[in-house]
């Protein structure tokens, strides 16, 4: 499935394209994810994606296919496996700037593939939760964009960060406390501080949602239908 | 298949529920009457590596009127909260539904505290929560809130509940003068999950006007939803049958149905407006008598 945020930074097209292509800067963008390694281009982390009682966490490598220069555009590609079970995910994710002056206009797309058990629940479930990772991203980026170093890593940044790289070991948990006017949000001075590797519950409002792994769309409807068919048959009440 | 190995717990009280889920964090999960999380546990959706079983505990079990409202404790099985005499006379909404819910032998284990807090937007109990405003009494290890039902459910299965909380009982706000309660639901096969589905409850005055008017949905979006548009549309009317097809519609326009292997969004939207006429002269008729 494909999803699309667009949003403007206050900052000139040359400055958030200097941004866009630090990959930690980036990967910090993704609340709720641990980043494990940064290599250059490339990425290793791990995301937890929490749906009510649904906890699937993600392990797997992201990095930057594409770098257009001329027309600042970079394409990300990033996928993972479920560290328990064997869905993947798997996200292409192309930005483009388009600079105003001084301001610059962000797209950001989305193209999502995911495979595996937890997915059965329908499109409505997986283009909810998607929605949101990407719009948490996309909040995210645009304050990365928008400002020097200081990341706003959103509300759910606890302290007690697992992530690579030393720096501030504290977070500011929670509870929007803005700085200098960027959306409300934990802001730590860290820059290589990583998102705490608490589930991330995607679908609650205190948790900064990440751009997780979506959830695994079944793969082959005779499974998918099979398991429905289970879930809702077996009296899936309380 | 069965579940992922767990620890089981029963704490002897609720407050040693609470240290135990403020201890374990995450990697516990409440467990009740199980009719949810035992076949989730089962097809390996989710594992835990504890469950706390909190069905048994008293404290969250027994059913009072106190003051205006109807208190249920949350674990308080769907069987008995369907054929208790004080919720037929105090909220006879619950009453309805009850029967609707899965098989007798879903209701026999089931809570209502259970259903409320699993949040799924097809259940009966969730939609009745959020049309009466209901409120929710929750309790953790560090003290006790209350949460109005419009606060409670954020989207799919999930709550507003933290994850050291504990639903301990639902308040519900009893009516009075002549009201009436209808639900009217569609699902395949009986006890599956309805595809579409409305509650209402009408109040009328003495010229048959709609005084009051609660309408929600289930299985109509990711939670239950409100149709507020719709219950507004509705007061001081005496309605006739094509007011009620009318507000039919303009019910269903408050949610965006899902379109998946069960139904396409448009026939939930269809028939969801066909199944709130349907509760609402149900709650109409009877407010009449």
């Amino acid at each position: 499935m494909q999803l699309k945020n667009n949003f403007t930074v206050a900052a000139p097209v040359d400055e958030a394209w200097k941004v866009l292509l630090d990959v930690e800067r980036v990967a910090r963008c993704m609340p709720g994810a641990t980043l494990d390694g940064a290599d250059g281009d490339e990425f290793k982390g791990r995301v937890k994606v929490k749906v009510g009682p649904i906890v699937v966490t993600y392990q797997g490598t992201a990095k930057f296919v594409q770098k257009d220069e001329q027309a600042h555009r970079a394409v990300i590609d990033a996928s993972g496996k479920e560290s328990r079970g064997s869905g993947t995910a798997k996200a292409t994710v192309t930005t483009a700037l388009t600079g105003r002056g001084d301001e610059t206009e962000v797209s950001v797309v989305t193209d999502l593939n995911i495979t595996g058990r937890p997915a059965q629940f329908g499109r409505g479930v997986i283009s909810d939760v998607a929605g949101k990772l990407t719009d948490k991203f996309a909040e995210n980026l645009a304050a990365e964009l928008s400002g020097p170093g200081t990341p706003d890593l959103g509300p759910s940044a606890a302290a007690g960060t697992n992530g690579a790289g030393g720096g501030h070991a504290d977070e500011t948990p929670a509870a929007g406390s803005p700085v200098g006017g960027r959306p409300a949000g934990a802001v730590s001075g860290a820059p290589s501080a990583a998102r705490d590797d608490d589930v991330i519950d995607l679908l609650g409002v205190s948790t900064a949602p990440v751009l997780k792994r979506l959830l695994p769309v079944l793969a082959g409807v005779g499974v998918l239908a099979l398991l429905i068919f289970l879930l809702r048959r077996s009296g899936a009440k309380s | 298949m069965k579940p992922s190995a767990f620890e089981y717990e029963v704490p002897e009280s609720l407050d040693a529920a609470l240290a135990t889920l403020a201890q374990l964090g995450d990697e516990a999960k409440l467990l009740a009457g199980g009719q949810s999380l035992i076949p989730m546990l089962a097809l390996r959706l989710t594992a835990f590596e504890h469950l706390v079983d909190i069905g048994p505990l008293a404290e969250l079990k027994g059913i009072r009127r106190e003051d205006g409202f109807l208190r249920i404790g949350a674990a308080t099985v769907d069987r008995v909260v369907g054929r208790d005499p004080e919720v037929a006379a105090s909220v006879p909404l619950l009453t309805k539904v009850t029967p609707l819910i899965g098989h007798f032998q879903i209701r026999n284990r089931g809570t209502i505290g259970g259903s409320i807090a699993h949040a799924d937007s097809a259940a009966e109990y969730p939609t009745v929560a959020l049309a009466l405003d209901a409120e929710m009494e929750v309790a953790s290890s560090s003290g006790t809130r209350t949460i109005p039902a419009d606060e409670f459910f954020e989207s799919t299965w999930t709550t507003s509940l933290e994850g050291d909380e504990i639903l301990t009982a639902i308040r519900f706000p009893v009516w009075s003068g002549r009201c009436g309660f209808g639900v009217e639901e569609l699902a395949r096969r009986h006890g599956d999950f309805a595809l579409t589905g409305a509650v209402c409850g009408v109040e009328i005055g003495d010229s048959g006007e709609v005084r009051r008017c609660a309408i929600a949905l289930l299985g109509m979006d990711s939670t239950p939803v409100r149709a507020s548009p719709a219950e507004s549309a509705l007061l001081g009317r005496t309605p006739s049958a094509e007011d009620l097809t009318e507000v039919g519609h303009l019910a269903v326009q408050a949610a965006d149905p899902p379109s998946d292997l069960h139904a396409s969004s448009e026939y939930r939207r269809q028939v969801g407006g066909e199944m709130v006429r349907r509760a609402l002269r149900q709650a109409l008729e009877e407010a009449a008598r």
